[in-house]
């Protein structure tokens, strides 16, 4: 018998079922990842083994067996959650050093002299030594992340469970959890079952079970299930028929295609599966746009911008540019100052030192900006949309807000929906809708007014492997027909390959600024575009 | 119960109360209220601009006009105008009351004539009104009576000789101030608490209790025990602002007024958790508390009018929340000083300790510790 089991479990809201006979089995020691789209049941399944939830089914672990949250409270100090969203467990008043207290507390720890050796074991795993006596509400995301996987972990659980811990999370700060957790399983023997968005890490996982729309399609070894989907992959080629799909250097089809195959990505899976299930990805085709607006050569010119709060200096000196047609990738880790510099382009945040030019035109008042408004769109980390109206409302508004007819938004409205793909979902409000969805029609909202320039803060965070491919094709194709820029920050090293030029920033300065393949050119050992980060995080101080 | 662990999950709502400020609330807004209300309510009438138009000039009509004079009910100026030029003031809202003495008022009255005397009142507010109207009868009577001694005739055969009892000066501040700590420490304890639980709920941090062996009357209790030690402090402030700026009399037991208020204020607190408890966002949770508790506690607390009064459904309702239990024990030991030896203290005491159980068990009854 295996050391957890669950069987048949199915956790249903009202009349919706979120996760159906569900069941799975893992071992002392194990990593067992979770993967799929958002909404198929991850959190579902992983709030009914941590027993926060209702559900049907059972659930054994060690000997105990639950099949209710009651049922459950007896192994609660077994057990560690980490829900999903970022820093969502912490108290943004309290300091580092008072939360590990106050979960130390609550569990009932004996603050032993051997307590405080793995309380500053771990506090110096999580690199959080130097900041125990910050609030939680001033620490980066990634800091966030891991000082919530560290209280997670204080009492020793020996099942743990990591709701998406790392989404948002910078490929550093994602690194150093990664070596917590798996230091942990094999020194304590804990059984990690982990949710996450970003495929290199399911290769780290003993078993990865595959979900879709409520249930578990596939369970089974990283290496199992890219070799089941080997026959389907091709490189690059054009599609022949309706079930097959393209995307990064791949080609997905379920018939034979005349083209070699290639090695599988574990992202092959979804697109395959998706293909399986007889969708047909929608295919995007972006129009030209209604004005004929001029896209300048420099579209936005910033010299040595600088922002400091307090003694924090967030950007430092920041200098880059950006071109008509470009797309630029703004990467760096989390609390590196590059939301704060698309901030200060927009004019949310005052500008301390330096010079900006948007459109050729020196910005030095608000004045300045006004007349600049309605040739710049911006989608921002958290998607500004209003949750009590729906789709169709929130683009009408947002159509309204820039003073455009309404015969002509509502148009743009249809037209946007049609080409984005969510023409479907137009009378739903926002938080019934998939993120991907609402990521699509954020974007839309910011391209009604048809600006020259997009900022883009983060837009793929926690969005799905096939979400995030349509996403770019999307990009792709407003670069190519509307010919206009966009500026983007992302925490998927992958992504970065998409983009025309990237941009590192580090600690609030710029430490790159060239193409990709320049970038892998100067580092010839790079596997991928994230071990360049990584190494340019690791050795230039 | 395991303490430790109270202990802490306490320290911890402690310290967000300090750090986010929300300790200002708990001081500043019984207190702001106190002196809103207690110093905004009026119901007496003092200082009615009264006009007279004296058209006899005699002795007789100069007595009755200093009679208004010298009350402090009204402010009184006698003047000789039109009837139509005073009606016009008081549309202009610069007089409340207009006095008319009829031309040969003395010469009436000498030979025992009937005299009739003009009086107008601006009766916007009808309360005011009828108070004014009263205050301006009994000055008329007052003199009356003794212009009839002096004309030698016998005596009045009835003399009203009135005593107000418990509240000698018939002074408001007696009569609301009492009634207000009753409201005050309904909605301010109530709203606090309120926010306790759902503001877990918003930010995610339930989890934390979700996932910890921590029982229901844990957490509870170190949900509860702060606030009520922060709101007890308020008994003192609110009996302090109550005696001495305020200037009301405390009669009765002070352990009896403190006791009461704390078992009031755990009632309060609980009716704040209830709603905290079935509730998901933080507005939702205020704005019902708010709902439910100022209006009530407004209506049923004895400022507006006495539950003794009521009929019908007003006097169940007002049966149903605590408030007037309260504030009659309030009432009580400001104004009469009986104490515990009133029966109905005694049962309305009774009623508060099983109110405070009744709601604190609802509470963990709803309480679920799973995702809804």
């Amino acid at each position: 018998m295996a050391d957890l089991e669950v069987h048949n479990v199915t956790v249903s809201y009202k009349k919706k079922v979120a996760i159906k006979d569900a069941s799975l089995k893992a071992n002392a020691g194990e990593i067992i990842g979770l993967i799929g789209a958002d909404g198929s049941g991850k959190s579902s399944l992983m709030h009914a083994i941590a027993g926060v939830t209702r559900f049907e089914g059972e659930v054994c672990y060690g000997g105990v067996s639950y099949r209710s949250p009651k049922e459950a409270e007896q192994l609660k100090s077994d057990i560690g959650l980490m829900p999903q969203g970022i820093g969502l467990v912490l108290y943004d008043t309290l300091t580092v050093a008072e939360h590990l207290d106050f979960f130390a507390d609550i569990r009932n720890i004996q603050k032993n002299e051997a307590f405080k050796t793995y309380r500053q074991k771990l506090l110096h795993m999580a690199g959080l030594t130097e900041f125990t006596n910050r609030q939680a509400g001033k620490l980066s995301g990634g800091m966030m992340q891991k000082l919530s996987l560290i209280c997670a972990l204080l009492h020793r659980p020996k099942l743990l469970i990591l709701d998406e811990p790392t989404t948002g999370v910078d490929p550093l700060s994602r690194m150093e959890l990664w070596e917590i957790l798996d230091g942990i399983c094999k020194s304590e023997g804990t059984i990690a079952l982990v949710s996450t968005a970003y495929m290199q890490e399911a290769a780290k996982m003993a078993r990865v079970l595959l979900f879709d729309e409520g249930e578990i399609i596939a369970s089974d070894t990283v290496k199992a299930l890219i070799d089941s989907v080997g026959n389907y992959t091709y490189e690059q080629t054009a599609c022949e028929n309706e079930r097959c799909f393209s995307f990064d250097e791949h080609t997905y089809s379920l018939e034979p295609l005349h083209a070699p195959h290639t090695e599988p990505t574990l992202e092959a899976l979804f697109f395959v599966n998706a293909l399986q299930k007889g969708q047909t990805l929608p295919h995007i085709e972006i129009e030209a746009r209604e004005s004929q607006d001029e896209v300048p050569q420099v579209v936005m010119e910033a010299k040595g911008l600088t922002k400091i709060f307090g003694d924090f200096v967030a950007n430092d000196h920041v200098s880059m540019n950006l071109h008509g047609g470009e797309i630029v990738g703004l990467l760096g880790a989390n609390g590196a100052g590059k939301t704060t510099f698309i901030k200060m382009l927009l004019g949310l945040y005052p500008i301390d030192e330096g010079e900006l030019y948007l459109l050729g035109q020196q910005i030095r008042s608000g004045k300045d900006r006004q007349k600049l408004k309605s040739k710049i769109g911006y989608v921002s980390q958290h998607f500004a949309l209003y949750k009590d109206m729906t789709v169709r409302e929130n683009l009408l508004y947002f159509a309204n807000m820039h003073r455009i007819a309404v015969t002509t938004a509502l148009s743009r409205i249809n037209r946007y929906a049609k080409e984005l793909g969510f023409e479907d979902y137009m009378d739903y409000f926002p938080h019934e809708l998939p993120l991907g969805i609402n990521q699509r029609f954020s974007v839309a909202a910011a391209m009604l007014h048809e600006p020259v320039v997009l900022f883009l803060d983060e837009p793929t965070s926690g969005v799905d492997t096939i979400a995030r491919a349509q996403f770019w094709q999307i990009l792709q194709g407003i670069k190519k027909k509307w010919g206009i820029s966009i500026l983007i920050t992302t925490h998927y090293m992958s992504e970065a390959e998409y983009c025309d030029r990237v941009v590192l920033m580090k600690e609030g300065r710029k430490i790159a600024d060239d193409s990709v393949k320049v970038l892998h050119a100067a580092h010839p050992d790079a596997k991928n575009f994230e071990e360049i980060f990584l190494e340019y995080y690791r050795s230039k101080r | 119960m395991k303490l430790g662990v109270v202990k802490a999950y306490m320290l911890k709502e402690l310290t967000e109360l300090l750090r986010t400020r929300l300790i200002v609330m708990v001081y500043l807004m019984p207190s702001m209220i106190l002196i809103l209300f207690g110093y905004g309510i009026r119901m007496d009438v003092s200082h009615a601009r009264t006009l007279i138009i004296d058209n006899d000039q005699s002795k007789y009509s100069r007595a009755l006009t200093s009679k208004f004079e010298h009350s402090r009910y009204f402010d009184a100026t006698v003047t000789q105008m039109s009837e139509k030029e005073a009606l016009h003031r008081i549309k202009q809202a610069t007089t409340d009351i207009i006095v008319i003495i009829p031309s040969s008022f003395q010469k009436r009255l000498l030979h025992g004539q009937k005299s009739e005397i003009g009086v107008f009142v601006d009766a916007a507010f009808p309360t005011r009104a009828t108070t004014m109207e009263s205050y301006v009868q009994g000055v008329i009577l007052n003199a009356a009576q003794e212009a009839t001694q002096n004309l030698g005739t016998p005596k009045g055969l009835i003399i009203i000789n009135n005593r107000n009892l418990f509240n000698q000066a018939m002074r408001d501040e007696d009569a609301i101030v009492p009634g207000l700590i009753g409201l005050v420490l309904l909605v301010a304890p109530a709203i606090l608490a309120a926010l306790l639980i759902v503001k877990e709920k918003e930010n995610g941090t339930i989890f934390n209790f979700y996932a910890s062996a921590l029982s229901k009357r844990e957490f509870l209790a170190a949900k509860l025990i702060p606030v009520f030690l922060l709101h007890s402090v308020n008994i003192f402030i609110l009996f302090l602002m109550a005696t001495k700026l305020f200037d009301v009399p405390f009669r009765g037991s002070f352990t009896l007024y403190w006791l009461t208020s704390e078992l009031y204020i755990l009632i309060s607190l609980s009716i704040g958790m209830l709603i905290s408890v079935v509730t998901k966002r933080q507005i939702v949770a205020v704005v019902l508390t708010v709902i439910i508790t100022i209006i009530p506690g407004f209506l049923y607390s004895g400022i507006l009018m006495p539950i003794s009064s009521m009929v019908g459904e007003s006097y169940i309702e007002a049966h149903m929340f605590p408030v007037m239990y309260y504030t009659h024990i309030l009432y009580d030991t400001f104004l009469i000083g009986e104490g515990l030896a009133s029966a109905k203290t005694q049962l309305y005491l009774l009623i508060l300790v099983f109110y405070a159980l009744g709601m604190l068990s609802l509470g963990t009854l709803f309480l679920k510790k799973e995702l809804k």
